[in-house]
């Protein structure tokens, strides 16, 4: 069970994602919402996720592209 | 057996649940990971293999749906499908304003971004313009309800495992007066052509991929799904079923493609 950000779902090339370089515009998150529960999203810059509070779920950042995939998700709290 | 999902509605006539994959019957579930892999297969070279493929033709049939969308600069695309960025270049390049690119396929999203960064396109560079990249289901869209001025999908819904399920999407996230506009390949309506068509697609294409591209499989699956693909007016009718205005289509070459267009209203 996932206990922390390192470990980031079914995501095996999560530890790309740290690249500072490729930061996510934040622009996106006016209409960039949750796939599942079209809630919005909270930017965990240091983590590289988008936090979706009402899915329970962490969308990871792959080198600056959002994988808005509820299936490559982490689960929050798990 | 997993007990079906109210969210994906399945054909009473089909209890098992399996949706085509080209010729190939496959469950549901199966479908999005198939058409994935197909899709990071031919990633690095897709562009290209459209240009062998359509001897050149699909940069016209791209170009009648960029003419048909009329760009503006206060004009916010959401292009489906289209992670190599073919669409939102040519969007940007005909005056568009902004565009998000959203396609299920990582590594096709990456070729795109890449070649964004080429350009010199990138979101967040000088003015507004740009390109936003982002990986997500055509099925369940990332975006918010009415977030966007246009919807394009090119040469993506047929590869979509519920259609109607991705037309709906399509409704939700464009704006009142929104357009939505589907480039897909379609049926030839030409009676010498469509026989032409059928052996150029069952016999020179799949060769062409195995040549190209050394994959022989994701170019027969591309030809078949082509087949399995609604006719022009069933198309017609689903777009009007999932609340769009005004469903109509425009034929492309005999019919070999075709782009439908619908409103919000």
């Amino acid at each position: 069970m996932s206990d922390g950000s390192e470990e980031a779902g079914a995501a095996p090339e999560s530890k790309q994602s740290k690249d500072p370089g490729r930061q996510v515009d934040p622009k996106l998150l006016e209409f960039l919402v949750c796939p599942v529960t079209h809630g919005p999203l909270k930017y965990d810059r240091a983590a590289q996720e988008l936090i979706s509070e009402q899915a329970g779920l962490a969308y990871p950042i792959r080198d600056g592209i959002p994988i808005m995939l509820a299936y490559e998700a982490r689960e929050l709290g798990s | 057996m997993q007990s079906p999902d109210p969210n994906h509605p399945i054909d009473p006539s089909d209890p098992a649940g399996t949706v085509d994959f080209g010729y190939r019957r496959v469950g549901a579930s199966e479908k999005r990971g198939l058409v994935q892999d197909v899709f990071t297969s031919v990633a690095g070279r897709y562009d290209l293999m459209n240009d062998l493929m359509s001897g050149g033709v699909h940069r016209l049939w791209k170009r009648a749906l960029i003419d048909l969308l009329r760009p503006r600069h206060d004009m916010h695309l959401l292009d489906v499908a289209g992670g190599t960025g073919d669409i939102a270049f040519r969007f940007l390049e005909a005056g568009g304003g902004a565009v998000t690119v959203c396609d299920l396929t990582e590594s096709m999203v990456r070729v795109g971004r890449d070649r964004a960064v080429d350009k010199g396109l990138l979101s967040g560079a000088k003015d507004t313009r740009g390109v936003t990249w982002l990986v997500g289901d055509a099925q369940a869209l990332p975006l918010a309800d009415r977030s966007v001025d246009a919807y394009t999908i090119a040469f993506g819904l047929r590869n979509v495992t519920d259609i109607d399920r991705a037309l709906s999407e399509a409704r939700r996230v464009l704006r009142p007066g929104g357009r939505f506009l589907c480039l897909e390949f379609s049926t030839v309506i030409l009676p010498v052509l469509d026989r032409l068509y059928d052996l150029y697609s069952f016999n020179i294409l799949p060769a062409l991929g195995q040549a190209v591209a050394n994959d022989r499989e994701s170019y027969q699956y591309l030809v078949e799904s082509i087949r399995k693909f609604p006719k022009q007016e069933d198309l017609a009718a689903r777009i009007t079923a999932a609340g769009l205005a005004q469903a109509d289509w425009r034929n492309l070459t005999g019919g070999v493609a075709a782009i439908h267009s619908g409103w919000r209203i």
